[in-house]
């Protein structure tokens, strides 16, 4: 029932998604009988507000299960790749291909990318293991924390390399630049979705502990590397088509957790579809905010984000 | 002994790099490049100051040696509203303010969000340090986005303004400036130095230096006011500065090995201003201007504080 509705406020979003836009097009356009207004409509359509629907959809689905798989390999409810340490390692990885490869093009951008991703999870998951007394705020603060070391390397390298400026443009998300032609790589979230749907009673196990994990059966390690290349392949792709979102991976596994429990099968598609609406809406209000210009997502969802994330964290202490 | 001699050694090494920074390749010009030269050196020597006391004072009404003013927020509240400031006045809030205006104004409405912080978070004293760490760091992250949610609204000149705020360097000081920020940070370094006995009565805790005679409000008030006061000035110098201050009140109370405000604070400014010359000579001489001190310091700095929390494990 719940399930329903929040199909249908997802589907009600997507069309506004479609009609919102700095130029109007009207649902009569389309099926209107002078052909030159229906082509430009169409085109319209086609080639910039449906690759953006499916950009912001996929985007939303695969940040916020990213987030969950995140935080049942850490076992904490605090931590999704911007807490991390994989979002300033994706944007080291883009830089250093870009200097080191820069006729690589986007599946350079993406091999970089996921690379650096993927090692850096893997550093921060060996570093929090080390830490015997498990502090649940003390997880977060390190993967901030780290972070920014990473992302101060980044800074180094870029300045070295004159590309400081060019950094912060890709730095923030920003969907308006989405058009055919050059967002296909998103579509890599979809098999990734699909895995982790098939996967999702291991990640549960997982954050019963390796012990537990591993007296049920479970590869502990095995599993754990594949949950980090799910996250590492989905924060690539993201970075690259549209920058850096913060916070979605974090608010929207909680908040659904709180409402649903944790079991990952049951709870799977519907953080999926939450993390969808979320950015659709902040999508939605960045571009009214200051029609015809845009607010980069970034901003919108990192503010909106950030401010869930605040709430999550205070309402725990109490 | 030992520590009077570690103290000055410190001391000594400031007063070679600052000579080496001067002199370095001058030629003796004493027309151009060393003037030069001096304001950035004023420039270095107030920040390392505020960055140092702010830090040291700050962690000790906190009663932590964690948290800074930098990552609870101050520095990013402090560009918010010049933002804010901007966009609510354009470019005449320069000159309608002056720049003294402007600062006052900033101060202000810092002097709030530091008492704000203050009721909501140290009152009881039972939050724990991580929790207060997560949160400034969060709310660091949402004030910058408003921050560049603003910067967007304003105009390409307006943002030129701006954006000089916004990264850390000491080329950028100016000498009315500086003179400004150097008269405000005597001031409050005064205050501070007539408040020492009582700063260390404070770090015993809220309970203690009641108890011991403190009228512990009014008391924490005060310095909260020259926390803000001092931040103000090192980030409209510096820009932010981020984990420089962790770094800084750490090594000084390794280095001290007592908790006396009057051997620490001392101790952190020499440390402070020794990191931002050795810095500011490498970036000079080593990189060629192909970095920033800014960027260095919050590399070496945030290294540093990520091997104190995964060494200490949590438990500090």
């Amino acid at each position: 029932m719940i399930q329903a509705r929040l199909l249908f406020l997802f589907l009600i979003l997507c069309c506004a998604s479609l009609l919102v836009g700095a130029r109007h097009i009207a649902w009569t356009q389309l099926f209107a009988l002078s052909d030159a207004l229906s082509a430009d409509a169409w085109l319209t359509l086609t080639a910039s507000r449906l690759p953006r629907l499916a950009a912001l959809v996929l985007t939303g689905v695969g940040l916020s299960v990213c987030g969950v798989i995140l935080q049942h390999i850490v076992r904490n409810k605090f931590v999704e790749p911007a807490t991390s340490g994989g979002l300033d390692a994706a944007k080291l990885g883009i830089l250093v291909s870009l200097t080191v490869a820069p006729a690589a093009g986007t599946a350079g951008k993406m091999a970089f990318a996921l690379a650096f991703c993927f090692a850096a999870s893997l550093l921060y998951v060996a570093l929090i293991r080390r830490i015997r007394f498990k502090n649940t705020i003390l997880v977060p603060v390190i993967g901030l924390v780290y972070g920014g070391v990473l992302s101060a390397v980044a800074e180094f390298y870029a300045y070295r390399n004159n590309i400081l400026q060019s950094m912060q443009g890709w730095l923030l998300g920003d969907f308006s630049r989405i058009v055919q032609g050059n967002y296909e790589i998103i579509y890599l979230i979809l098999p990734i979705v699909a895995l982790t749907y098939l996967y999702a009673q291991r990640f549960t196990v997982l954050a019963m502990g390796e012990g537990m994990a591993t007296s049920l059966g479970l590869n502990y390690a095995g599993t754990v590397a594949l949950g980090l290349m799910l996250v590492a392949v989905t924060v690539a792709a993201t970075v690259i088509t549209v920058g850096a979102i913060p916070f979605v991976g974090l608010a929207i596994p909680n908040l659904v957790a709180l409402r649903y429990g944790d079991n990952l099968g049951r709870t799977l598609p519907i953080v999926a579809l939450c993390g969808a609406s979320l950015l659709l809406a902040c999508d939605i209000a960045g571009r009214l905010l200051i029609y015809p210009f845009e607010v980069p997502i970034g901003l919108t969802a990192g503010g909106v984000g950030g401010l869930l994330f605040l709430m999550l964290i205070i309402r725990g202490r109490r | 002994m030992r520590r009077l001699f570690k103290q000055r050694t410190l001391w000594l090494a400031v007063f070679v790099l600052a000579l080496a920074f001067l002199f370095v390749g001058a030629n003796l010009d004493f027309d151009y490049v060393i003037p030069k030269r001096l304001a950035r050196l004023a420039a270095i020597v107030i920040g390392g100051v505020c960055v140092a006391v702010s830090s040291i004072v700050f962690q000790t009404i906190a009663g932590n040696r964690i948290l800074t003013p930098a990552v609870m927020g101050y520095e990013a509240v402090y560009l918010l509203l010049q933002s804010l400031l901007i966009l609510a006045m354009g470019m005449h809030s320069v000159v309608l303010l002056g720049q003294n205006g402007n600062f006052v104004v900033s101060i202000a409405l810092m002097l709030a969000y530091s008492w704000a912080i203050h009721y909501w978070l140290f009152r009881d004293g039972k939050n724990n340090v991580y929790f207060l760490l997560l949160l400034g760091f969060v709310l660091t992250m949402v004030i910058g986005t408003f921050t560049q949610f603003i910067q967007l609204r304003i105009s390409p000149g307006e943002f030129a303004i701006l954006q000089g705020f916004s990264q850390a360097s000491f080329n950028k000081a100016q000498p009315a400036q500086l003179l400004t920020s150097a008269l405000l940070v005597g001031a409050a370094c005064v205050a501070v130095l007539k408040t020492l006995p009582a700063l260390d009565v404070l770090a015993l805790g809220r309970e203690q230096a009641i108890s011991l005679g403190i009228d512990y409000r009014r008391m924490v008030q005060l310095q909260l006011a020259l926390i803000a006061v001092l931040v103000a000035v090192s980030t409209s110098l510096l820009g932010p500065t981020a984990f420089t201050g962790i770094f800084v009140a750490n090594t000084s109370y390794a280095l001290a090995r007592t908790a006396r405000h009057r051997v620490t604070l001392p101790l952190g400014c020499a440390i402070a201003i020794t990191i931002f010359l050795a810095a500011q000579l490498l970036v000079e001489h080593v990189f060629n201007y192909r970095t920033t001190v800014g960027i260095l310091v919050n590399l070496v700095c945030g290294a540093y504080f990520l091997a104190l929390m995964v060494r200490t494990r949590g438990t500090v």
